[in-house]
């Protein structure tokens, strides 16, 4: 390690926690004083930092249903995924679609309690982040894009979509992508869950939610349109994500 | 009336959010630059962190968990309200009263400076000092490799030395220790 390498590092991290920086301290002077130059001026910023902070105003909590998550006023419990399957048209949809026909060939799956959180939590996502469902040609930005996607996603089709939508959002206690593609008739939504391995492939539906959870690797990529016109080319799409994606983490 | 389990859950809560509380504040406070934004922002992210609970599984991630859902929720909040960034040439009288109620000038001045800085530098320079976060812990809370953690680290002290040293600061950096 030089000398700029050293001030580089150490205004990075006065706490000098990094390889060889006490080394290329202990015999430079210079870089000694730099160092202590560095960690008064922390002292400062930390200080500086510690804004006053006002009395802690508790909000009031509303009764949680434990459970399952509330949906149009139908409770989402684990026995939901009855329910929807008891929808033809969404079926007929999915069959539609290779990678959800796998479905299909294997059966419900016994699901794991786990699966149905996991269910529970994207669907109450959707409605959080309903705007971000909006009809448009802008794309978002490339940086913006690499940040969400690129710490979890190794490889990822590129042609998947015109992407207008990315945001890192927490789903089941893990941040994890939010993307948003312009299909051909309308924004489908993509949840890219790296750490949430599932057996089989799941139907998500709900309010203007019309979808499937697919296992991708040791993760799970959700595939969400609003209407279940969607439904062939949400089975295209993520056909070719599980093609495609590979996971970093 | 609560159930057993709404009571505990409650408990679990209110005993998070009690020892997270002011750190939660001052992360929302330095997103927004705004005291005012920074209250609404938190009570926000109460009612969520509430919500979502049961989807926290250890309590030791409970810090990282609320920290991303204050960031979450000021992401919403200034999407929601299309409100501009703050010009800090034009500062209201509440964003002021932030980064000058120390009563020591000098200290002030550093306040004034880190408030100068771009969101970019500025909240990975928060999470390190105020949070006690490391360079990695940041990677993966801003969702950005660690490589560009260190740049805007570097980047930011180098930014306030300057800034500091531009405005006469009366505090003397190598005198310090």
């Amino acid at each position: 390690m030089n000398c700029a390498e050293y001030r580089e590092a150490i205004a990075a991290d006065p706490s000098e926690s990094f390889d060889g920086g006490a080394a290329h301290a202990a015999g430079c002077e210079e870089c000694r004083k730099y160092r202590q130059e560095m960690q008064a001026l922390d002292e400062h910023i930390a200080r500086a930092l510690a804004l006053e902070v006002p009395a802690l105003r508790m909000p009031e909590l509303p009764p949680i249903e434990t459970g399952g998550v509330k949906r149009g006023g139908k409770r989402a419990s684990s026995g939901f995924r009855v329910s929807r399957f008891a929808t033809p048209p969404f079926w007929a949809g999915l069959a539609a679609a290779a990678v959800v026909a796998a479905v299909l060939v294997a059966g419900i799956p016994q699901q794991e309690r786990s699966t149905d959180d996991l269910v529970g939590e994207i669907l109450a996502h959707m409605d959080h982040e309903e705007s971000s469902r909006q009809v448009t040609s802008v794309p978002v930005a490339t940086r913006t894009l690499d940040r969400v996607v690129s710490p979890q996603v190794a490889d990822m089709d590129q042609d998947i979509g015109l992407v207008t939508y990315a945001m890192s959002c927490v789903i089941n206690g893990r941040t994890v992508p939010h993307l948003v593609i312009q299909g051909n008739k309308g924004p489908v939504t993509l949840i890219l869950l790296p750490e949430e391995t599932i057996d089989a492939s799941v139907p998500l539906s709900g309010e203007n939610v019309h979808g499937v959870l697919l296992p991708v690797g040791n993760g799970s990529i959700a595939v969400i349109g609003q209407r279940e016109d969607q439904l062939d080319e949400i089975g295209d799409i993520g056909r070719k994500l599980a093609e495609s994606v590979e996971w970093n983490i | 009336m609560h159930t057993s389990a709404d009571f505990e859950r409650r408990q679990r809560f209110e005993r998070l959010v009690s020892a997270f509380h002011p750190a939660l504040y001052r992360y929302a406070a330095w997103l927004s630059r705004d005291p005012g934004i920074a209250e609404v922002v938190v009570q926000e992210s109460l009612l969520r962190a509430w919500r979502s609970l049961d989807a926290l599984r250890e309590d030791e991630a409970a810090k990282q968990w609320l920290l991303t859902i204050v960031r979450r929720e000021n992401a919403r909040y200034f999407e929601r309200k299309n409100v501009n960034m703050v010009d800090i040439d034009n500062l209201s009288a509440a964003e002021a009263a932030t980064i000058a109620e120390t009563g020591e000038p000098d200290l002030d001045d550093v306040r004034e400076a880190i408030y100068g800085l771009d969101i970019e530098y500025r909240e990975p320079l928060v999470l390190q000092v105020l949070m006690g976060y490391s360079t990695s812990e940041i990677a993966e809370l801003l969702g950005i490799r660690q490589g560009a953690v260190l740049t805007r680290l570097h980047r930011a002290r180098l930014k306030l030395k300057d800034i500091i040293s531009a405005d006469g600061c009366r505090i003397a950096l190598r005198d310090n220790r």
